[in-house]
């Protein structure tokens, strides 16, 4: 039976100069968006390891937002060159296991899209709400 | 079995190693060995390691090299070791220049049962070429399983892990001094069976660097079918980034430089 009080928890990575300014913006002008995500801030994008992921995922989030700057615009010129990489990578992977790979998602978001991050964090938590609890925290909940 | 022997004898005898990591015959079982000139007699005992005979010769030379990095040595070498070596002078743990080949071709029966695309060396100073074989049945029968099924494969099968570490420890690619397996913010410890994320954590760490030798599946005590976790790791690197491991021509690894443009684009949500 699906859990109708499932309230998703979202684990976001944002990098400092882009998707972080995109949310204060977001926030200033007012813009809605769900507060199920917990936001960690990054120096940039590309400082998020696979790992922390993995981790977010052990500790029960139910889904995990990644926010960098667009390709030509990182602030360190090709941090995010590597974390496409990363979460490209550790997408497949997840498939491959079964983990779900849609509660993983990467998105570039500059300072100046308010309304873009807005709509992502909606459309993401919508996103992950449908899907339910993740299959790995249930089963970590089970062990 | 004589051209390998007698190809050591003279590497040694001349002087162009300091000495030879291959096995040798004791109480009748193939046993890793490090020869020397001083006692080149013990050549004569020098054999092929015969298909059981598995361990990380790869990882017993960086111990070596790393006590006397003047030296070269010589070591003997399947497909999967000369891969780990190609490897490894990329991840700067060797200096190719300071390492001589002594090459086995593994037979078929070997190939087989590794889904090895590559079980033969650059030299071969014994054995034959056999098939190789270019795609894994094993990772395949996982991918039709459909992602719930697959889940329910994994999770039980790392559920069996006893956390001995003896997966990475025996691994010639896992060369690191500090281990993300025992990182205390990004593991728990103190587990058994460990997270459920341990072996894709893992994972992460062998993709396009495991050279497929099978020897973590082989000594994991709890049989988990880790050599497809990292067949299916290395496949997606080549898929991603057309990166091949343990090729000299692909140059660098994808996880070692940024890379000079990115055109990789994001999944749709
Ligand atoms: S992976 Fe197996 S078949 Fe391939 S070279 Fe190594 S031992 Fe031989
Ligand atoms: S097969 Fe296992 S032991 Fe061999 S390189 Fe890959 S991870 Fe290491
Ligand atoms: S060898 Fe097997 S049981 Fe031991 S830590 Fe590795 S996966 Fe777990
Ligand atoms: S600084 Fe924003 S992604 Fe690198």
């Amino acid at each position: 039976m699906p859990d109708t009080n499932f309230e998703p928890k979202i684990i976001g990575f944002f990098c400092n100069w882009c998707t972080y300014a995109g949310a204060d913006l977001a926030g200033v002008s007012r813009l809605q968006y769900p507060p199920n995500i917990r936001v960690i801030r990054v120096m940039c994008s590309g400082t998020v390891s696979p790992h922390h992921v993995l981790r977010a995922f052990q500790k029960g989030a139910d889904g995990v937002l990644i926010g960098g700057c667009h390709i030509g615009d990182c602030h360190y010129l090709r941090g995010n060159f590597m974390t496409i990489k990363r979460m490209r990578f550790l997408q497949d992977l997840l498939k491959f296991t079964g983990c779900e790979p849609g509660r993983l998602h990467l998105e570039w978001i500059s300072a100046a899209e308010g309304p873009k991050f807005a709509e992502t964090v909606r459309n993401f938590t919508e996103k992950i709400r449908k899907l339910g609890p993740s299959r790995l925290k249930l089963a970590v909940r089970a062990a | 079995m004589n051209k390998l022997r007698e190809k050591v004898r003279n590497l040694l005898k001349e002087g162009k190693v300091a000495g030879y990591v291959g096995y040798m015959m004791r109480d009748s079982h193939p046993l890793p060995h490090f020869f020397t000139k001083e006692r080149l007699e013990e050549v004569d005992q020098a054999i092929a390691a015969p298909d059981n005979a598995r361990y990380p010769l790869d990882k017993l030379l960086q111990q070596v090299a790393s006590r006397y990095p003047e030296e070269t040595f010589a070591i003997q070498v399947r497909g999967c070791d000369e891969r780990g070596l190609n490897e490894l002078y990329k991840w700067g743990q060797l200096d190719p220049e300071k390492v001589v080949l002594v090459g086995v071709a593994c037979n078929q029966a070997q190939a087989d049962y590794c889904e090895c695309p590559g079980p033969w060396t650059s030299v071969i100073d014994y054995g034959e070429k056999c098939q190789p074989v270019m795609k894994s049945r094993r990772v395949a029968q996982i991918e039709a399983l459909g992602e719930e099924e697959a889940f329910k494969e994994w999770l039980g099968a790392f559920q069996k892990c006893i956390k001995c570490y003896g997966c990475r420890d025996v691994c010639p690619m896992c060369f690191c001094k500090e281990c993300s397996l025992e990182h205390p913010e990004l593991m728990s410890t103190g587990l058994v069976p460990p997270d459920t994320i341990f072996q894709l954590v893992r994972a992460i760490h062998m993709a396009g660097r495991c050279i497929d030798c099978g020897l973590c599946e082989e000594n994991c005590p709890a049989d988990i079918p880790l050599r497809v976790l990292y067949k299916k790791a290395n496949e997606i690197v080549k898929d991603l980034f057309g990166y091949e491991m343990g090729v000299p021509e692909s140059g660098p690894s994808p996880w070692k430089m940024l890379g000079e443009e990115s055109t990789l684009e994001t999944k749709p949500m």
